[in-house]
């Protein structure tokens, strides 16, 4: 498969932070990839060097085989995206904030009509077209930024957390849009998110980003095998660290165990919970609450990120 | 896409933003056509005029395109703010255009919003008995002139709008942009009548020679203007000259805004 996107040791330090630290992906034409990490990871800083709107320190990126610091314009051309932030003309019609962007992308005024129509109707924003963008609730101005984004039929897109902020109900009337064009357009999408769901349901393969880093990379089920079928979620009156330790040290937990806030969560990894239990309360544990359940990305992600990451990376 | 494609695309987004807010067009209207209809003729009745044959109406009414164009200009230039903060600068810099492009199409919008303001300023100004005497060099001068000026203080403009992250800290610059050295440019009196240092300092600014420029090409005063500047006898080569010199802060403030906003539009 071909890359669509192909990133090596790209970086970007400001001064002070380095925000990405020597990345390296590269995403099949075709593949919706997902960046995913907590907010500051990089995710956004890593689209604003692939779209050109963040000049990196270091490193290669190339969109559709141009390089976006080299040949800017044939990338810019290959690409679009929806930003994290509202990024429209207010004042502007939706209509024209679509127009603009497909003359500004070269698409033939005719061929263009047609698009704004066929995409207003599949995206559901067609009655909305013609009053100005500030008028637009949060998830219509979404829609109306995706569909802007597919004017110009990118051979990738780019999506920054494109449904940060919605309500739920939105939310996943959004998802359904993300959803269709994965299915039913050959584009590359590349998604960051922090919504763990979103990236599971969507992605054909994820990257955890962690302080600029990317901690793993895999297919999510490649990454959910890793925690096992089963989890067992102790939560805990007292320190929970302190107690994810005497777990360890009584070889009850292994390095895939993690805690988050008042909680440790252990891969059973094929041993009983009734036995993790009762051995947990044999070490004198104070446990508030116990259940099981079958692992998430949520769980891959908070192990990574949580604080077992110095040694996951 | 071509380049002349992009800025007409350009230039047509920043237009239909620009028709929106009416008043961008008509607010910097207002002081100029208040000095040409009212403080002119008031000044010229008490004071008697510039004692030439040069009527004193239309000598303001000219000088007032100098606040009239810094004042647009600098009003434009929020809109870069406006187009970072809350409108669709990113959009743009995703775009496959060259970034420099961006500013050229605001430009081209500022240009015909000054055009319009100034025939306005002058119509208002001939309304009131101004006395004008144009010829078809005359009319060449003047455009050519104010044409500079205006891409000068847009340049500026959008230079500051780069450098500066929010409207509140642009606005406050505005009066000293776009009005202070109107004071000084012989706008309402020639700057022969300002002591020698300011006189001097006046011979530096570019709206000091784009107002000579302008009477000159208007007026019919022989190029008074130029002659306080320059000092020459050759008034077309004092007009060249002049014409140079915005022509050179037109040129470095418009290249050097350009890369100050590719600049600073990077993150």
């Amino acid at each position: 498969m071909d890359a669509a996107i192909e990133v090596r040791g790209l970086a970007k330090t400001y001064p002070g932070v380095e925000a990405v630290k020597s990345i390296d992906f590269s995403v099949g034409q075709g593949e919706v990839f997902g960046l995913l990490g907590p907010n500051g990871a990089g995710k956004s800083t890593t689209i604003g060097m692939l779209t050109g709107t963040v000049k990196p320190t270091a490193g290669v990126a190339r969109l559709a085989g141009h390089d976006v610091a080299a040949e800017p314009l044939a990338a810019r051309q290959a690409s679009s995206a929806v930003f994290q932030e509202t990024v429209l003309d207010q004042a502007l019609s939706g209509r024209a904030n679509l127009e603009l962007h497909a003359r500004l992308w070269g698409v033939a005024t005719s061929e263009a009509a047609q698009r704004i129509a066929d995409l207003a109707k599949s995206i559901g924003i067609g009655e909305l077209l013609d009053r100005p963008a500030a008028t637009y609730s949060g998830g219509q101005r979404r829609r109306l930024e995706i569909a802007r984004a597919l004017v110009s039929r990118p051979q990738v897109l780019f999506l920054d957390e494109p449904t940060v902020g919605l309500d739920p109900r939105i939310r996943h009337e959004l998802l359904d849009v993300i959803a269709g064009l994965r299915d039913h357009s050959e584009m590359t999408i590349l998604l960051t998110t922090h919504y763990l769901d979103e990236a599971q349901r969507l992605c054909d393969r994820v990257a955890i980003m962690h302080d600029g880093r990317i901690v793993a990379l895999d297919r999510p089920a490649a990454l959910l095998a890793g925690l096992g079928r089963e989890l067992l979620e102790l939560r805990l009156d007292g320190d929970v660290v302190a107690a994810l330790d005497t777990l360890r040290s009584n070889g009850l937990a292994g390095d895939d165990a993690f805690a988050v806030g008042s909680t440790v969560t252990l891969p059973l990894n094929g041993h009983s919970a009734a036995d993790a239990i009762a051995s947990a309360r044999d070490i004198g544990l104070q446990l508030a609450s116990i259940s099981t359940r079958e692992p998430t990305l949520d769980d891959v992600y908070l192990r990574l990120t949580g604080d077992r990451l110095d040694d996951a990376a | 896409m071509s380049s002349l494609s992009a800025v007409a695309t350009l230039s047509a987004r920043r237009a239909a933003l620009t028709a929106r807010t009416p008043r961008q067009i008509l607010v910097p209207l207002l002081t100029p056509v208040l000095f040409a209809l009212v403080i002119a003729p008031a000044l010229k009745a008490a004071l008697g005029g510039l004692h030439t044959h040069v009527d004193y109406t239309a000598f303001v009414a000219i000088g007032t395109v100098g606040l009239l164009v810094p004042l647009t200009s600098t009003f434009a230039g929020l809109s870069v703010i406006v187009d970072r903060t809350t409108g669709a600068e990113r959009e743009l810099l995703a775009a496959p255009v060259r970034r420099g492009l961006l500013v050229v199409g605001n430009l081209v919008v500022v240009l015909a919003v000054c055009t319009v303001q100034v025939l306005v300023l002058l119509g208002a100004a001939l309304a009131r008995g101004a006395d004008f005497h144009a010829s078809v060099s005359g009319v060449l001068w003047f455009a050519g002139s104010a044409l500079l000026l205006v891409v000068f203080m847009y340049g500026g403009s959008e230079l500051l709008a780069s450098r500066i992250p929010v409207q509140e800290e642009y606005i406050a610059a505005t009066p000293a942009v776009a009005i202070l050295p109107w004071f000084f440019a012989g706008a309402l009196f020639p700057i022969s009548a300002l002591p020698g240092a300011l006189t001097a300092f006046a011979k530096m600014l570019p709206l000091t020679h784009a107002l000579a420029l302008m009477r000159y090409g208007l007026l019919g005063d022989g190029g008074a203007g130029l002659h306080d500047i320059w000092g020459m006898s050759d008034t077309t080569a004092m007009a060249a000259l002049s014409l140079g010199v915005v022509a050179l802060f037109a040129a470095a403030l418009t290249a050097i805004s350009i890369r100050a906003f590719s600049r600073s539009a990077l993150r």
